[in-house]
């Protein structure tokens, strides 16, 4: 017996396999001890798959399906989220690096040359537009902030195979 | 059998591409899952860890189509997604101990049951699967290559190895000197 097997042993086996038998390999498999061997112990193992086939009851196609679609749908939220998420700190870095340039500029300004240029109200009305800017700041953060909170409350979590009960369930 | 690309019209919005899709899948599934399960139960030893993998074998699947395959391509594809599974498994858990299913079917030769049984204990998953796919499914070397993601020229030897164990286990009268 050869340390790698029988060369035919591939084709003895496809032969098996699909019922397609030449008399000269029936004589090869009958003399050959590798192929003899292959031939008993595939034997064995396909009566086991039989045996294995009738215990076997796959769950309909539906639920895989189902999951599946579950799958994909989490695959997309997962993208979207990272997307997203970059979106977050490209503009954080964009909120710092204008914060930054304004107060470089804020600096570099002659405050009292200019404030006395301008006249009472105008003053005024730089005040009201900066609380304005903040307040519109604020209101676009809220929800944004808020929806953080939410998900990170262990208790609002909704597990996952909660809401893909099946029906009756 | 259909085409992966039509299979995979079930993520699409439309509803009768969606019914092609699903239409295309159930009869993928009808003539695949059978053989994939008793692979997976063979490997695993467990017949609700086969459930799962197979679900989980046919959801990847689904998720990550691959276009122009043939029935011959597509069954190969499926064993190859189930074998990764079975390989992350068997990374992520101590999966050594082979738990025998409970069976209900009439026994004509208990003995040789038992003994292919004993014998497909002993052995580790790779081998376990490698025997399988050539024995029971009669795929070439090439194809088990491309299912177990080994080097073509490796699987005879390796094949023959695994052949060797079996039967020394199973006839060690024969065998031995």
């Amino acid at each position: 017996m050869k340390k790698t097997g029988c060369e035919h042993e591939e084709v003895v086996l496809r032969a098996m396999h699909t019922g397609e038998w030449t008399d000269a390999l029936r004589r090869h498999a009958a003399q050959c001890p590798d192929c003899s061997q292959a031939l008993e112990l595939a034997e064995a193992l396909r009566q086991q798959a039989r045996r294995a086939d009738r215990m076997c009851s796959p769950p309909d196609p539906y639920w895989i399906l189902q999951r599946a679609r579950r799958q994909a749908r989490e695959l997309t939220l997962r993208r979207v989220g990272r997307l997203l998420a970059a979106m977050r700190i490209l503009a954080a870095v964009y909120a710092v690096a204008v914060a930054a340039w304004l107060l470089r500029g804020y600096a570099a300004l002659q405050y009292r040359e200019v404030a006395s240029a301008l006249p009472g109200t105008s003053s005024g009305y730089a005040l009201l537009g900066a609380a304005v800017a903040a307040a519109f700041a604020i209101a676009g953060l809220w929800p944004i902030l808020r929806q953080d909170t939410r998900r990170a409350e262990p208790g609002r979590i909704r597990p996952a195979h909660a809401a893909h009960q099946p029906p009756g369930a | 059998m259909e085409d992966a690309p039509t299979m995979a019209a079930w993520v699409t919005p439309g509803r009768e591409q969606t019914a092609a899709g699903e239409e295309g899948f159930r009869q993928l599934y009808e003539a695949t899952s059978r053989p994939l399960w008793g692979y997976l139960h063979h490997a695993t030893g467990r017949p609700h860890v086969a459930d799962d993998l197979l679900q989980e074998t046919y959801c990847k699947f689904l998720l990550h189509p691959i276009p122009k395959m043939d029935e011959a391509q597509t069954r190969s594809y499926l064993f190859r997604i189930a074998t990764n599974l079975l390989h992350n498994r068997s990374r992520s858990r101590d999966d050594a101990a082979c738990e025998e299913p409970a069976d209900s079917g009439m026994e004509t030769d208990e003995a040789a049951r038992l003994d292919v049984r004993e014998a497909m204990r002993q052995l580790k998953p790779r081998e376990r699967q490698l025997l399988w796919l050539a024995y029971v499914e009669g795929m070439s070397h090439a194809e088990i290559a491309a299912v177990t993601g080994l080097g073509a020229m490796s699987i005879r030897i390796l094949l023959y190895r695994a052949r060797q164990k079996a039967s020394r286990i199973l006839r060690p009268q024969r065998t031995e000197p």
